[in-house]
């Protein structure tokens, strides 16, 4: 918790500083993300690259029920490892509770399917989901055939993926939904 | 490059697209948001430092989507009398914010902001993983909103000074 505190000031001198002294003082790792960013977009127009000085990787969803892109830099809340290694063990621990889901509910079309870091369920006529990782927000991205599409961010003190907005928990959203449209509930934690 | 054959694709495919029911090809854009990518509405910005002019940025480039949402708000009655949009980001991502700034055009500030990314997704008949930029979309609209209404706020003198200025 402690080493926390110095990468939140250094993010928020590099916000109030101009660019060309901050990308020095910084750590090398978050220099070169800086820097990753501006090199991976090398054709845009330079509006767009405004925009990328201008707000960070802009999450959607504030802590507070706000409407506008967050302040909040991501990558400091959760370092990238620490994310791959949570995200994907949520998803493929998901993946092999809806494959069991689906021997025993008999569905036309049931389908998972895992591939390039996507999960998919089809759920024949009633539906897909969609779930993803956003890797820049250290987010999970749901897209529910119920209730659209969600953005979870991981909550250490739930110790769970949680939608700001709604306050809703992944799996729990998940076996909610899925009792709904197929008649037998799940237990996906 | 990815983006090149997609669009050859689409080109040569948007033929078939029209005569064949939609249902039976799911793998194609539908053609509301074909019409959208090749004929976007109200592509263009305001000048952001206009009192009048709410700007919504939203998304970012690492993601993939950033959209600008701009308002122009009638002084006199608070309703939005002109919207224009730039977007980086794929075709149903475009495709949400140009139907965005039409959806908005005549509606006060309020109204917009029942704007339901369901309704885009509808409209546009999105695939499941393509949601997002109608919400993207959505939060746009409300990020312009928010930031006319604090321009309107900033804007109107105090009653004090109102009362001062009449004497």
């Amino acid at each position: 918790m402690a080493s926390r505190l110095p990468i939140l000031r250094r993010i928020s001198i590099l916000l109030k500083a101009p660019p060309s002294t901050t990308l020095r003082s910084l750590r090398p790792s978050l220099a070169r993300r800086f820097l990753l960013r501006k090199v991976l977009a090398p054709n845009v127009s330079p509006w767009i690259c405004a925009a990328a000085s201008s707000f960070c990787s802009g999450p959607l969803n504030l802590p507070q029920d706000s409407q506008g892109p967050a302040a909040i830099d991501y990558r400091s809340v959760l370092s990238e490892d620490e994310y791959h290694r949570l995200a994907n063990s949520t998803i493929q621990d998901l993946q092999e509770k809806l494959e069991e889901f689906g021997d025993i509910v008999e569905l036309e079309g049931f389908d998972v399917d895992y591939g390039n870091e996507v999960l998919t369920l089809k759920l024949g006529t009633l539906g897909t989901y969609v779930m993803n990782k956003q890797t820049p927000n250290r987010q999970i991205w749901l897209s529910s055939p119920i209730s659209g599409p969600s953005r979870f961010d991981w909550d250490h003190n739930a110790q769970a993926w949680v939608y700001r907005r709604t306050k809703a928990n992944l799996l729990k959203l998940l076996e909610s939904e899925l009792e709904q449209l197929c008649n037998k509930p799940v237990n996906l934690s | 490059m990815l983006r090149l054959v997609a669009n050859r694709l689409l080109g040569t495919a948007s033929g078939v697209v029209l005569k064949r029911p939609l249902q039976v090809l799911p793998r194609f854009y539908h053609e509301n948001v074909i019409d959208h990518y090749n004929n976007p509405r109200n592509v263009g910005s305001f000048d952001k430092n206009d009192p009048n002019v709410g700007t919504g940025l939203v998304g970012a480039p690492a993601c993939g989507d950033v959209m600008k949402l701009q308002i122009k708000i009638d002084e006199e009655s608070g309703k939005i009398v002109d919207a224009c949009f730039k977007t980086f980001g794929c075709g149903s991502a475009i495709a949400s914010s140009s139907v965005a700034t039409e959806w908005v055009k005549g509606k006060s500030m309020d109204e917009v902001l029942t704007i339901k990314n369901t309704e885009i997704a509808k409209h546009l008949s999105l695939p499941p993983v393509k949601l997002h930029c109608s919400m993207l979309a959505e939060d746009a609209i409300k990020a312009a909103v928010k930031d006319a209404e604090a321009k309107r706020a900033k804007m109107k003198p105090s009653p004090i000074e109102k009362a001062a200025d009449v004497l």
